[in-house]
């Protein structure tokens, strides 16, 4: 019982931790955010120097390249966190479990010495 | 640290029951949990309150199943470490009865995984341990301190199974002797151990989850098709395949890792002979950039490492100038990228025009010196001095890394490692004997590779000769032996232990007396078989003195076909051919401008007897570069590769001082009563030099043959002769009378037996073809020649002068 609620117990929270990590890793969370207004795939007109219109072509063409990098990262990003929310209830729904299993049996018992069942109908 | 056992200490207890807790009762433990839930909750939904307690009761068996996979499976060891329970494995501990002997400790290990290990790894299974091992408990304590030394000695992290194997092998006072008829030393059985925890560290490794970057890795570097389409992405390789931890090549890796992440020339070559990992270095640093737990500098992770197809370029561009337009374009692409590393191959290959290779240094040299894509090149160490003498430019732009040859261990470390892949690939399992043999032999008979290329090519090949799938050192000496035709085990076999001792009998076959050159080869083969001779040396090198047809030639022959396999295993060389010093070069010839100077020709076939007739007729140059040969078995040819000719056996023949030995033998004398001044009188005259004449193992004195002898002489050529008309089933018989008088006709001491040969094809072969064509000859019946018929064709002594003369 000492093992359950003290290594037993870390180590669920370890596990969680490393799902969480590997979900983050998965949808590249970290990666996306350091890199939200980099230009999408390096598409963006080529070449330097030239006349006043060209940078200014290039300049927006990169713009460009970059809003359409931020907005499809932003939603891998959303998404990614949305599983990793999901994953992080799940896992507290679980280490609440864990808290209670030890007791589960006493619990079961006295339940069922009460004759308490919930009515369906 | 006391050195009982507690077997009521909570961990022996844990230990006990996380045996007892097998895969099966994990099972039914995991089943009764879904089955009493599934029930429970069937029973609440029929209003039945008992479901409760079954829902209840679910909880037990889930405990105890979260407490194997949380805690007894991999019990920790204790951090008191007072006593000997707390540093001892699980499963170890588990099985341990009170009070426990070694005998009992013995099969107590020899069932677990590391025990396994050492039964099929190094052949010391069950009863190997319960020979060694003692009936009395008292000798425990000497096994236990003996396997804390052993943990601490190989950093293990607890005492487990395979420790404990070598701790009672090492506690038997015969030890040493006991494991050495494994071929192995107490120095093998830790690196067994070492060998057993990087498995289990590599099982862990693989089990732990992988960051590789994710889904959206690649969304701010560009697209790369031409790359696809000429080069190989390694990094998706290393991806899809789990590339092996080569520590031997950590070294290289972080000094790229070091060139890569600073300011600078951003390049690296690696110089280093074939075999010796340079391709195998940039796949484990493939490997290393796209593992995201790995610890590389920021600006290197998740870059990819494709590496340039020479052949697929030029294929695509043959013509002049298209590669031109082709490759800018290909690194354009790499560089605007922003992730990708180019790897060049065989770097030669563009840096040279000739077949499936090209020369565009001039367009991948302002590369390299600008720094603005990173490269990796690959090349040997000889085309790389090539490159710098050609365009020292080149050099100049790049940071050179050499990468030297393994060392011995860091190739059986290699090998275990690759072990993996190729046990996998093949269902064989080697044993570490076959390793340390494949270093051994891959070091000594393949020239074309460094280490661990050798080892591995090797080890690999040897997947095919294993005995039920299970790799032993005579496997690896079997593959040698059946891909370059040479004997290297030692002699077990019946028929080979056989044809060994009587060596002298099966030569004397084909060679009359002479019994002191005989028997002084024949021993030298007996000790190369039997695994004493020196193995850096030719088998033997022997210098056969004395006048023409007397058999020097004959010998070594016989030799060849006796124990070499055929007439044909011999490299013969007729020394007066290199009179001039200008004939070294000829002798050392590379083999593909002259596929019969003695280097190729010892290459292609390095199990034989190289014969050098007339010796003393050879320039004093050559016989300079003989020295080597004669010393150390080693020669390099004129492209500076080793040739071995340390499973060859070298002997030299010399008519120097025939004369005088002709002169000793008519004054009565004995060979061995002038032997010793013979010679010094051939390095007095300058005939050889003292030094020439010293690396040989024996000088070996012929003496001329008399007339009886030539008699038996004759009978062997007769019987050559019935040998080629067995397929005619026709026999010849010659008289007595006939045989005599043969000799008498040929004899001349000056030449010796050799006059005999016409002789008797002359007198006998001759009468046999008449009288076939004749036809009075049919098939089963006996031809007997008679002195009358030789008489005939021999007709007067001026004829066998004249045969004698032409000989």
């Amino acid at each position: 019982m000492s093992w359950w609620y003290s290594n037993g117990l870390l180590g669920r929270i370890r596990m969680m931790m490393s799902r969480l990590r590997s979900s983050s890793d998965f949808f590249s969370v970290g990666l996306l955010l350091s890199t939200l207004f980099s230009p999408f795939k390096q598409i963006s007109a080529e070449g330097s120097g030239g006349s006043l219109a060209d940078y200014i072509r290039r300049f927006f063409d990169k713009l460009l390249s970059r809003i359409i990098g931020s907005i499809v990262r932003s939603f891998m990003i959303v998404f990614g966190l949305i599983v990793m929310f999901l994953q992080i209830i799940f896992g507290t729904i679980i280490l609440v479990s864990w808290l209670i299993i030890p007791f589960l049996l006493i619990i079961g018992i006295i339940v069922a010495i009460i004759g308490w069942v919930p009515r369906w109908t | 640290m006391d050195l009982t056992v507690k077997y009521n200490s909570a961990r022996s207890e844990k230990a006990r029951i996380s045996v007892l807790l097998s895969k099966n009762w994990l099972f039914v433990l995991s089943i009764s949990v879904v089955v009493l839930l599934v029930v429970g909750f069937n029973l609440i939904v029929l209003e039945m309150a008992i479901g409760w307690a079954l829902i209840g009761l679910a909880s037990v068996p889930a405990m105890i199943v979260e407490w194997y996979n949380g805690e007894l499976c991999h019990l920790p060891i204790s951090k008191k470490n007072k006593s000997i329970d707390n540093i001892l494995s699980a499963e170890v501990l588990g099985h341990l009865p009170h009070n426990p002997t070694p005998k009992e400790l013995a099969t107590i290990v020899s069932q677990l995984n590391g025990g396994f290990f050492f039964a099929v790894r190094f052949g010391i299974g069950l009863v190997f341990l319960q020979e060694l091992a003692s009936n009395n408990s008292t000798d425990m304590p000497a096994v236990w301190s003996e396997a804390i030394r052993l943990q601490s000695l190989t950093n293990s992290k607890n005492i487990s199974a395979v420790i404990l194997v070598v701790a009672l092998v090492n506690c038997n006072p015969t030890s040493q002797n006991l494991i050495s008829h494994l071929q192995l030393d107490l120095e093998d059985l830790i690196n067994g151990i070492k060998w057993f925890n990087h498995l289990s560290s590599l099982i862990e490794e693989y089990q732990k989850p992988k960051l590789t970057g994710g889904l959206a890795r690649d969304w701010s570097f560009g697209w790369t098709p031409m790359l696809n389409h000429f080069g190989k992405n390694v990094s998706q390789q290393v991806n899809s395949v789990s590339l092996l931890n080569l520590p031997a090549h950590d070294q290289a890796i972080e000094r790229i890792i070091g060139i890569f992440s600073k300011n600078g020339r951003q390049n690296a070559v690696l110089v280093g002979p074939s075999g010796v990992g340079k391709t195998r270095i940039v796949q484990s640093f493939a490997a290393k950039l796209v593992n995201g737990s790995s610890d590389v500098p920021h600006n290197l992770k998740y870059r990819q490492v494709f590496i340039l197809d020479a052949g697929s370029l030029i294929a695509t561009a043959p013509e002049k100038g298209g590669l031109e337009r082709l490759i800018p374009q290909i690194l354009n692409e790499a560089y605007r990228a922003k992730n990708i590393i180019i790897c060049l191959d065989n770097a030669h290959l563009f840096f040279e025009e000739g077949i499936g290779s090209v020369d565009i240094s001039n367009i991948i040299l302002p590369v390299l010196e600008s720094g603005g894509l990173r490269m990796i090149l690959a090349v040997d160490e000889q085309r790389y001095l090539q490159i710098c003498a050609r365009k020292p430019e080149i050099a100049n732009a790049l940071n050179q890394i050499v990468v030297a040859p393994a060392s011995r261990d860091e190739t059986i470390a290699i090998m275990q490692d690759r072990l993996v892949e190729v046990e996998c690939q093949n269902s064989v399992v080697y044993m570490y004997q076959a390793l340390v043999e494949a270093y051994r032999l891959g070091d000594r008979y393949i020239f074309d590779l460094a280490m661990p290329g050798k080892a591995l090519k090797l080890m690999e090949s040897a997947a095919h000769y294993g005995d039920n799938g299970l790799i032993t050192a005579k496997s690896v000496q079997q593959t040698i032996e059946k891909t370059l035709d040479i004997k290297v085990s030692v002699a077990t076999d019946e028929d080979d232990r056989k044809k060994l001792l009587n060596m002298e009998d099966l030569i004397h076959k084909r060679m009359i007396n002479q019994s002191r050159a005989v028997s002084v080869v024949s021993n030298a083969l007996r000790r190369a078989r039997a695994g004493v001779r020196s193995q850096n040396r030719p088998i033997g090198t022997f210098l056969f003195l004395g006048p023409t047809g007397v058999g020097k030639t004959e010998l070594a022959k016989s030799l060849a076909e006796v124990y070499f396999g055929g007439e044909n295993k011999i490299v013969r060389l007729d020394m007066n051919e290199y009179a001039s010093s200008q004939d070294v070069a000829r002798l050392l010839a590379d083999g593909a401008d002259n596929a019969n100077s003695l280097t190729a020709r010892v290459m292609k076939q390095p199990f034989c007897v190289v014969l050098l007739d007339e010796i003393e007729k050879a320039h004093p140059n050559v016989l300079s570069t003989l020295l080597q040969l004669l010393d150390e078995g080693i020669l390099r040819d004129i492209k500076n590769r080793e040739v071995s000719f340390r499973d060859a056996i070298i002997i030299t023949t010399s008519n120097a001082g025939a004369d005088t030995i002709r002169e000793y033998i008519d004054r009565g004398y004995d060979i061995e009563q002038f032997e010793d001044q013979f010679v010094d009188g051939l390095i007095s005259s300058n005939q050889f030099r003292p030094e020439f004449l010293n690396r040989f193992d024996e000088i070996v004195m012929f003496r001329p043959l008399k007339k009886d002898e030539l008699i038996q002489v004759v009978d062997l050529m007769i019987a050559d002769v019935n040998k080629t008309m067995s397929l005619q089933k026709i026999s010849i018989n010659v008289s007595w009378d006939a045989k005599k008088y043969l000799v008498e006709a040929g004899y001349d001491p000056r030449l010796g037996a050799r006059p005999m040969r016409r002789m008797v094809q002359r007198a006998v072969e001759n009468t046999v073809a008449r009288q076939m064509l004749s036809g009075t000859v049919v098939p089963g019946s006996i031809i007997e020649i008679t002195l009358e018929q030789v008489q005939q064709m021999v007709s007067s002594k001026t004829d066998a002068d004249q045969i004698v003369k032409n000989s």
